[in-house]
């Protein structure tokens, strides 16, 4: 108890108030800017942490990391373009959403819904920080591989019409990740002999490309040919969602949120693939009246609850093992490490009024999330007033920036436009563009896995298959492949019954 | 707080702006910020950071630290190489040069570069699971050595430091061959190591220090010549019976080969001053690394020396392209 209230007298000092609520500020801002994300807002905010106290410093630190999560949805529902990986998939619904004019209601369910997520994430973080983490190291390289293919078969959801379209979609995003350095044997490749295509392919930088730049192109193209949609009033209304709104919702976050803070455990998933398995989970099972990808509201809830779960299980292996899950992760554990407070079995032991701090802090930022962005949102929504041509503008300046940002390197900014004028030639193929994302995101772990996977085993291929969570995801990922497959070969039968 | 963060930011679009535009005279330097470039995240990111942040209160302007990882550091090294030699772009090096340039990642080599000071020595430290009951070195040599099975050993990709440092080991311990390298990236190592999929691990110090506290994890020995700070009671493995190993993992900062003495020596002040400060000092023992200041003189021999020792290493591995 003496530590629980050492840590509440800590965190609630002016220094360490300040610092969460700048954090989550400076969060929401990066990671609502496409382009800029939270990883990019704690390299920045890390040197400041350098002269602070222990507690300011985490506060710091989690308020920026967790503004940035909640962040990458504004983006998302307002201009169809993910501020961060993570809110690709809200991107979906969020969307269509803003065009039927209920952009307000969608963004102020995914803040909410946001903190439930994460809030929910702390909880079974701090009841079972042990036990989840014993059960996340049972997640070897054969486990992973499963979980990430699962992960992979989302792909069939986000198809729309055609499968093969999907499919190829897919396979592009595949194709793009395997260019550079190949991190298992060293090989160069499709590096062309030379030392710039060795850092391959930023995912964030193709996310850019593929989300911005076609929208970019659009927007220019209808205003030249004059067929531009006029702003209409009726499209700027701000309509906050209602208790009724989710409370239909309740059991989808609740799930959602589990299933976001049993991936964030596993060191090496993360974000994105929570956020597509949780809308992925929506689309089977939601009994709303408009169908998911039509602007459904549960396809704002389900990912949205799921990559802010995420931030509340990554801490699960940060501070039980020692282990950072994604780049952010690491970051925030250079931040603990200069403090003196290293990460580990140790820290329970040795700082019990750090972990309270933690707690604490994580559930503060939260309350700043909530209060910034709820009054945020009356200003976020004016920005649909703006012609849409002038707005592209705007994102290609923001779009520049932030590919440049991602790896100061003019690279990434002409990988960019390379990238984008195909994903807009690839759009009016009618090929879908998520799923290339999709495969850019989950490519180089599902080949780091698989590879490691057959490392280990001595090319014993049966290690594939010789757990019991790798046994459910293959299982569960050949099913949904096998569905539409399945549903093709039923049609006939009902037109002739 | 508030004004470093500003002045990072500010320093940020200057160095945009500015970056090679004027020309530097050296008894005013530095007139503009010096862009220090960080080739790797974790460890090398954080000493990297916060040296730069010392390093700024001991010059007129800051020094900016930017991220340029990808390829294994040659992304960095290239662009480094390629900017004027007028000290302000720096780069906070390793023997990732050598690995880089034995490997045939880049075409230029160390000498490429002006050294301008060694900071500190990561020794790596090789550990195993407490219930495999290998105690000591020794140990697990025997019991490896008297059975038929292969130990599983985990370290970062191919042709990386940790993965030469591995095999170097594990030749003079005489087991070379029944081994299996498994690559592990993003310091996951030690969770494989818990979960017991692999049999030994060889990372840095820092990741095993909490659980080796908590006795699930037994650090056997540590590749340097002297025991290390952070672990004053584990054996170099020299002494555990790895006969003649001494590899480190230093790191510094160098220039464009044309950068002008007077401003390195500018630049190795700055930097001797922030490695002697108080908090990088403290910094030391809880990122896990050990301070090793030399100048610019001593630093350039040892780059060379240990340039040819990798080299020798990667022929002999058969992994030196050129």
């Amino acid at each position: 108890m003496d530590f629980l209230l050492n840590a509440l007298a800590t965190s609630f000092t002016p220094v360490s108030l300040v610092a969460v609520v700048a954090g989550t500020f400076i969060g929401l801002v990066f990671g609502s800017i496409p382009g800029l994300t939270f990883t990019v807002a704690l390299a920045l905010v890390l040197p400041v942490t350098f002269s602070l106290e222990s507690t300011p410093a985490i506060a710091l630190l989690l308020g920026t990391y967790i503004g940035g999560m909640t962040g990458g949805s504004v983006s998302a529902i307002l201009l169809g373009i993910p501020g961060t990986p993570s809110a690709a998939a809200t991107v979906l619904d969020g969307y269509q959403m803003t065009r039927r004019g209920k952009a307000a209601l969608a963004l102020g369910t995914a803040v909410i819904v946001s903190t439930v997520g994460g809030l929910i994430s702390l909880l079974v973080m701090i009841v079972s920080v042990d036990f989840v983490a014993r059960m996340a190291l049972r997640f070897g390289p054969a486990e992973i591989f499963a979980l990430v293919l699962f992960g992979l078969s989302t792909i069939c959801g986000l198809s729309e019409k055609s499968l093969l379209r999907g499919m190829i979609a897919g396979v592009i995003g595949l194709m793009i990740m395997t260019m550079g350095l190949d991190e298992i044997d060293g090989v160069q490749r499709l590096t062309f002999g030379t030392i710039t295509l060795q850092q391959g392919v930023n995912l964030l930088v193709a996310m850019i490309a593929l989300f911005a730049v076609p929208h970019i192109i659009e927007a220019f193209v209808q205003y030249y040919r004059g067929e531009e949609q006029p702003v209409r009033a009726a499209d700027v209304n701000v309509e906050l969602p209602r208790w009724k709104d989710l409370r239909e919702n309740f059991w989808l976050m609740i799930r959602c949120a589990l299933m976001g803070t049993g991936i964030g455990a596993i060191p090496g998933t993360g974000g994105p693939i929570a956020a597509f398995l949780a809308y992925a989970h929506a689309r089977r099972s939601s009994k709303d009246s408009i169908p998911l990808g039509k602007g459904s509201l549960a396809g704002v809830v389900a990912p949205e609850t799921a990559n802010n779960a995420v931030t509340g299980g990554t801490m699960i292996p940060l501070l039980a093992l020692g282990i950072p899950g994604d780049p952010a992760t690491a970051i925030v554990l250079s931040g603990l490490l200069i403090h003196g407070l290293v990460p580990g079995p140790m820290l329970f032991l040795e700082h019990p009024d750090t972990i309270y701090s933690v707690y604490i802090v994580i559930i503060l930022s939260y309350i700043a999330v909530l209060a910034i962005q709820l009054f945020g949102i009356r200003l976020f929504v004016q920005l649909l007033r703006v012609p849409a041509h002038m707005l592209a503008v705007a994102i290609t300046v923001m779009c520049g920036f932030g590919a440049f940002a991602v790896r100061n390197s003019v690279f990434d900014v002409y990988t960019m436009g390379i990238l984008g004028v195909l994903a807009y030639a690839l759009m009016r193929a009618r090929i879908p563009l998520t799923p290339i994302i999709l495969g850019l995101v989950l490519g180089p772990t599902l080949e780091r896995e698989f590879r490691t996977a057959y490392i280990l085993s001595e090319g014993d291929p049966m290690i594939y298959v010789s757990s019991v969570p790798a046994v459910i995801f293959l299982a569960l990922a050949a099913l949904v492949f096998a569905m539409p497959a399945l549903k093709m070969l039923r049609k006939p039968k009902n037109r002739e019954a | 707080m508030k004004t470093t963060l500003f002045r990072c930011l500010a320093a940020a679009s200057v160095m945009a702006v500015a970056a090679g535009t004027s020309v530097a005279k050296a008894e005013d330097f530095p007139t503009k910020p010096v862009e220090m470039t960080v080739l790797f995240g974790g460890t090398a990111q954080t000493i990297g950071q916060l040296l730069a942040d010392l390093m700024s209160k001991n010059l007129a302007q800051p020094v900016v630290p930017v991220s340029r990882a990808g390829g294994g550091g040659s992304v960095g090294y290239q662009y480094v190489h390629g900017m004027p030699g007028d000290g302000y772009n720096i780069v906070w090096n390793s023997n990732s040069i050598s690995t880089g340039y034995h490997g045939g990642k880049m075409d230029f080599d160390y000498k490429a570069f002006k050294p301008i000071a060694k900071i500190s020595v990561e020794v790596p430290a090789f550990a195993v699971r407490a219930d495999a009951g290998w105690k000591t070195l020794q140990d697990m040599i025997d019991d490896i050595k008297g059975s038929d099975k292969k130990l599983r050993v985990g370290a970062s990709g191919k042709g990386s430091f940790t993965h030469l440092t591995t095999i170097a080991l594990l030749d003079a311990m005489g087991i070379g061959d029944k081994v299996i390298h498994v690559p592990y990236d993003q310091g996951k190592a030690p969770v494989e190591l818990l979960a017991g999929r692999i049999d030994a691990a060889l990372q840095w110090p820092g990741q095993f220090i909490s659980h080796a506290k908590a006795g699930t994890i037994n650090i056997l020995c540590v590749t340097s010549a002297k025991r290390v700070s952070s672990l004053p009671d584990t054996p170099t493995c020299d002494e555990a019976g790895a006969k003649g190993i001494n590899i480190t993992m230093w790191r510094g900062l160098a220039a464009p080969a044309d950068t002008p003495d007077e401003v390195i020596a500018v630049l190795e002040e700055a930097a001797k001053k922030a490695s002697e400060s108080e908090q990088f000092v403290e910094a030391s023992k809880t990122v896990g690394f050990e301070r090793d200041f030399a100048d610019h003189t001593a630093f350039g021999a040892e780059i060379a020396s240990d340039d040819e020792k990798i080299s020798a290493l990667m022929e002999k591995l058969g992994l030196k392209q050129q």
